[in-house]
């Protein structure tokens, strides 16, 4: 596989605030009809942060917690596991295996300017098979 | 696949060669226009339509060779259909063509990252048309081809609504024609992968009728 992330990867990405509530988030998760929101860093020393539908119903929901109680960034995983845009999908899909998730971000310097799904990687691989074959 | 109707016929292999040809042409058109918004230069946009009187050349090429007598006239209107298909989606490209020389240029500049993609995946998905034509006349597996191309339509088909969000949110149309231009040029744009993806399907379509 030697398509880099930069040629697939979704630049759509959704911010949230590390105090907005837990509600906030599941608001704006609901409405743009995504999985992730990026959470921002809360100062210069701060890092990008991510929170998860996963986060939302297993740190909160099931727990019978108000979501209106709590803050993003106290659920929020930190920091964020991302890649640079020219890594090959190979490099990308051995990540995601060892650290079992499902999307990974990319950055540009310290920016976080887009994120590759496992469904991204899927299309990916497809459209690469029916190049080669 | 193609063996059972083509018997080796001389008229059979022009069709097939001028198919590919016209193929090639559907490519370069998609490029061309993908090079000309990429580096906004409205001049370059005139080579689309220089492809597409070649395109009508060699469509009408076809189909007369077609009537002279090559394949079965079982699958003649099958094949016919295809070249009328890839001709619709040369006649789309030239549209955003003519819709790109008159972009508000300020519009564009918003838009011009989400358009450059879909420029992008439209000639990936001209250039897996060619390699599905070559499978379905080599035997080769067609149904990647299709799934691979139905993919990428379907990239389109998100980017196409970030789009058009992104200029009901940003943009402020003032003239009717300015409005007018931008949204012909994003539903053309747009259009030419669902085309694409109808002629691939189609493609397979052939490929199952004639088993």
């Amino acid at each position: 596989m030697k398509t880099k992330i930069k040629e697939i990867m979704n630049t759509k990405l959704e911010t949230i605030s590390p105090d907005a509530t837990v509600y906030d988030a599941i608001e704006r998760l609901i409405d743009k009809r995504i999985r992730s929101l990026i959470v921002l860093p809360k100062d210069e020393k701060d890092v990008y942060g991510v929170i998860t539908v996963r986060d939302v119903v297993f740190k909160v929901i099931v727990k019978n917690l108000d979501p209106h109680k709590i803050k993003v960034e106290e659920i929020a995983s930190k920091p964020v596991i991302s890649i640079d845009k020219e890594t090959e999908l190979e490099h990308l899909v051995k990540l995601m295996e060892k650290f079992n998730i499902a999307r990974v971000f990319v950055h540009e310097g310290k920016e976080i300017t887009g994120v590759v799904s496992l469904l991204d990687v899927m299309s990916a691989s497809l459209i690469e098979r029916a190049r080669r074959s | 696949m193609f063996n059972k109707i083509i018997s080796g016929g001389k008229l059979e292999k022009k069709v097939i060669e001028n198919i590919k040809n016209h193929i090639k042409i559907l490519c370069s058109a998609a490029e061309c226009l993908k090079t000309a918004i990429e580096s906004e230069n409205l001049e370059s946009t005139y080579c689309v339509e220089e492809f597409e009187r070649d395109a009508d050349s060699i469509r009408r090429e076809i189909v007369s060779t077609i009537h002279e007598g090559a394949f079965l006239p079982f699958i003649r209107p099958n094949i016919c259909r295809f070249i009328e298909m890839i001709d619709e989606s040369i006649d789309m490209i030239e549209d955003v063509a003519f819709e790109f020389r008159y972009l508000n240029p300020e519009i564009y500049k918003l838009i011009a990252p989400e358009c450059i993609r879909i420029a992008k995946i439209n000639l990936n998905m001209c250039e897996l048309l060619f390699l599905a034509f070559e499978s379905l006349i080599g035997k080769d597996n067609l149904k990647e081809k299709n799934l691979a191309i139905r993919v990428y339509e379907k990239q389109v088909d998100d980017i196409k609504f970030d789009l058009i969000e992104k200029l009901r949110n940003n943009v402020e149309i003032k003239n009717f024609w300015d409005g007018k231009n931008v949204s012909n040029f994003v539903d053309y744009l747009t259009k030419v992968s669902d085309l694409i993806e109808d002629a691939s399907d189609y493609l397979y379509i052939i490929e199952i009728s004639l088993r």
